[in-house]
């Protein structure tokens, strides 16, 4: 469709405004990430956007170097934390997408189940501050109380119907054409699910995936109530980040909290195309 | 394509098996699959509601030393329930998650509908520029609200902006006033989750036949007529169904909010998942918290179930509608 260039200039106009809008906060963190503590300047008067003498030293501060500029000691470093959320996400999405894929298969295919779909999503509509006082009861019980695979649990079990959906739509859409003549080959069923369904569904499950563990990575509450000082996740951890002599650790905080948006930013970007599959329960396809 | 059809396809293809719909192994298999989830549906769900029933109604507390089962000593006759409804702080949380809600949804509905809308057809540069759009969803909300706490100090870079744009010295502290406090909130919230509106309503508008837009233009509709007459009422369960997610998200508003003002100053920026985190964490009267809980679940239920109804039901007649167009 041919539009005029009034349209295209307005165009290009609005989209420039929303990109500086977009970018800004995130620009404001990155420069904040490699400023030296003079620059810091929550309460000084010139605002730099742009680092004037840019340094490394809020990231050696946050992995336990001692700086030039900050003489203040971490109680712990960043390590422990980035472990912590970590193992969480990549094990609570484990957990998540092993039963989510093997419950949407039994729906898909042979209709058991049939409670699933509406359960789960009754599950996630649920703010998670609504069950929270069984769940931390239950964990205390269990021992999971400030365990990486206490986290990993939860974890698995709040992005399940992210899970369950994304691959049911999936096998809906899948032609079985394939699997009946495997089936006529005389493989079993189970054997058809593992050797040729989960093979040609790599691409799906893959950004299926990537989906949870975004959304395993970016919790702050769950881990907030959950931990409590072993395996703090990053988010946590950066909240508590502040000391009594220098007050908000701006930098240090800034630093990362850049580690920490990364992953989701770039895993994010890499499934752009089945974002919006995933994030509407696959009512919506791309 | 319908179940039967794939069916009654298959059975073509392979007629030795065609009387067997679901045979034995399969429905054995689908019940292994299913198995997990299910039971992880009954960890999380039957009893622990069990477990916040009981508590409810109860004035038990983690600091009694006493086991949660043994809660009924301090039964206290639904007084959980009848304190709730005289609650101010309780009713003001809400309020307050209401006033959120209907500022930031229109807000990120309308800014997300204008871009999307540019974005509909090809031009050079689309790619990235959407790429970039999209980026505020991906940043984990806690470190977007730690973003937005930098911007919003008194010193900092958005009264550096406007300063700069009004040639005046503004220091304003946003986040120790209680209303700048709020609409620091919910400008975060827009920037953080427009781009989720823009990336549905995008995908929604993309669908939409282009011959019938082309065929609107030649026969002389203006922009505005395709608009409203051909492209909103395309996409309208598409945005029923992006306004309905960002209603439920922003109904549990917690990260993003909590980090940059701790529901402050004050009880200024409280919403219902602060005003719950901080009953349970600082007060620690987790009998009452089951009683606020239980309420928030059993509404939330029955509105989600009567939503699915309306949706199923629009979708069944959606689906007829097309099945009568294509007769």
């Amino acid at each position: 469709m041919r539009r005029s260039p009034a349209f295209e200039i307005f165009r290009y106009a609005a989209i420039a405004l929303a990109l500086a809008l977009t970018l800004l906060p995130i620009l404001w963190m990155v420069s904040m990430a490699f400023k030296p503590i003079p620059e810091w300047s929550a309460t000084g008067a010139d605002l730099t956007w742009i680092p004037r003498a840019p340094t490394l030293d809020n990231f050696r501060f946050v992995f336990g170097e001692s700086t030039s500029d900050l003489i203040v000691a971490l109680e712990r470093t960043a390590w422990r934390p980035i472990l912590a959320s970590l193992l969480s996400a990549v094990f609570g999405t484990a957990i998540a997408m092993v039963c989510g894929t093997a419950a949407a298969y039994g729906l898909s295919r042979f209709g058991s189940g049939k409670n699933l779909p509406l359960a789960l999503i009754q599950l996630r509509l649920f703010p998670p501050m609504a069950v929270m006082i069984p769940v931390m009861i239950m964990w205390a019980f269990l021992g999971l109380i400030d365990t990486w695979w206490g986290l990993a649990l939860i974890y698995g079990i709040v992005t399940l119907p992210f899970a369950f959906w994304l691959m049911k739509t999936f096998f809906d859409e899948m032609p079985r054409e394939i699997e009946e003549a495997a089936l006529v080959e005389g493989c079993s069923r189970f054997r058809v699910f593992m050797k040729i369904t989960l093979p040609m569904m790599r691409a799906p499950l893959a950004s299926s995936a990537l989906l949870v563990f975004i959304l395993n990575w970016s919790d702050y509450l769950i881990a907030l109530l959950l931990t409590t000082k072993n395996w703090v996740t990053i988010p946590v951890y950066m909240a508590s980040l502040s000391s009594s002599m220098t007050g908000q650790l701006y930098g240090a905080k800034a630093a990362l909290g850049l580690l920490a948006a990364i992953p989701p930013v770039i895993l994010g970007i890499a499934i752009q195309k089945h974002l919006v599959r995933g994030l509407t329960f696959g009512a919506l396809k791309q | 394509m319908s179940a039967t059809e794939t069916l009654a396809r298959t059975a073509a293809s392979t007629p030795s098996r065609a009387a067997q719909p679901v045979d034995r192994e399969s429905r054995r298999l689908g019940f292994r699959l299913t198995l997990p989830t299910q039971l992880l549906v009954l960890f999380i769900a039957v009893f622990p509601l069990l477990m916040q029933l009981y508590i409810s109604l109860t004035d038990w507390s983690p600091l009694d030393g006493v086991s949660w089962w043994k809660a009924w000593q301090s039964w206290n006759n639904f007084a959980n329930y009848t304190d709730l409804v005289e609650d101010r702080r309780w009713w003001g949380a809400l309020g307050r998650t209401f006033i959120i809600m209907l500022v930031c949804v229109p807000a990120e509905f309308l800014l997300a509908l204008g871009l999307a809308t540019l974005f509909m057809d090809d031009f050079p540069g689309k790619r990235i520029f959407y790429s970039i759009l999209l980026m505020p969803m991906m940043v984990v909300p806690a470190v977007a609200g730690y973003m937005f706490f930098m911007l919003f100090q008194s010193g900092g870079p958005f009264n550096g902006i406007v300063s700069a744009l009004t040639g005046m010295d503004i220091r304003i502290a946003w986040l120790s006033d209680p209303t700048l406090a709020l609409v620091a909130v919910m400008i975060a919230d827009i920037w953080q989750w427009t781009p989720l509106m823009f990336l549905i309503l995008l995908a929604g508008l993309v669908g939409v036949p282009e011959d019938q837009l082309k065929a609107a233009t030649l026969l002389g509709a203006n922009w505005r007529q395709r608009f409203f007459t051909i492209m909103l009422p395309r996409i309208k369960t598409i945005m029923v169904i992006a306004l309905a997610i960002r209603v439920i998200e922003i109904f549990k508003i917690f990260d993003t909010l909590y980090i940059m003002t701790g529901g402050g100053p004050g009880v200024a920026t409280e919403t219902i998942s602060v005003y719950v985190y901080k009953v349970t964490t600082q007060d620690l009267i987790w009998g009452y918290v089951a009683a606020i809980a239980l309420v928030i679940l059993i509404v939330l239920s029955v509105l989600a179930v009567f939503a699915m109804k309306r949706m199923d039901a629009a979708k069944n007649g959606g689906a007829a509608v097309q099945k009568g167009a294509r007769a």
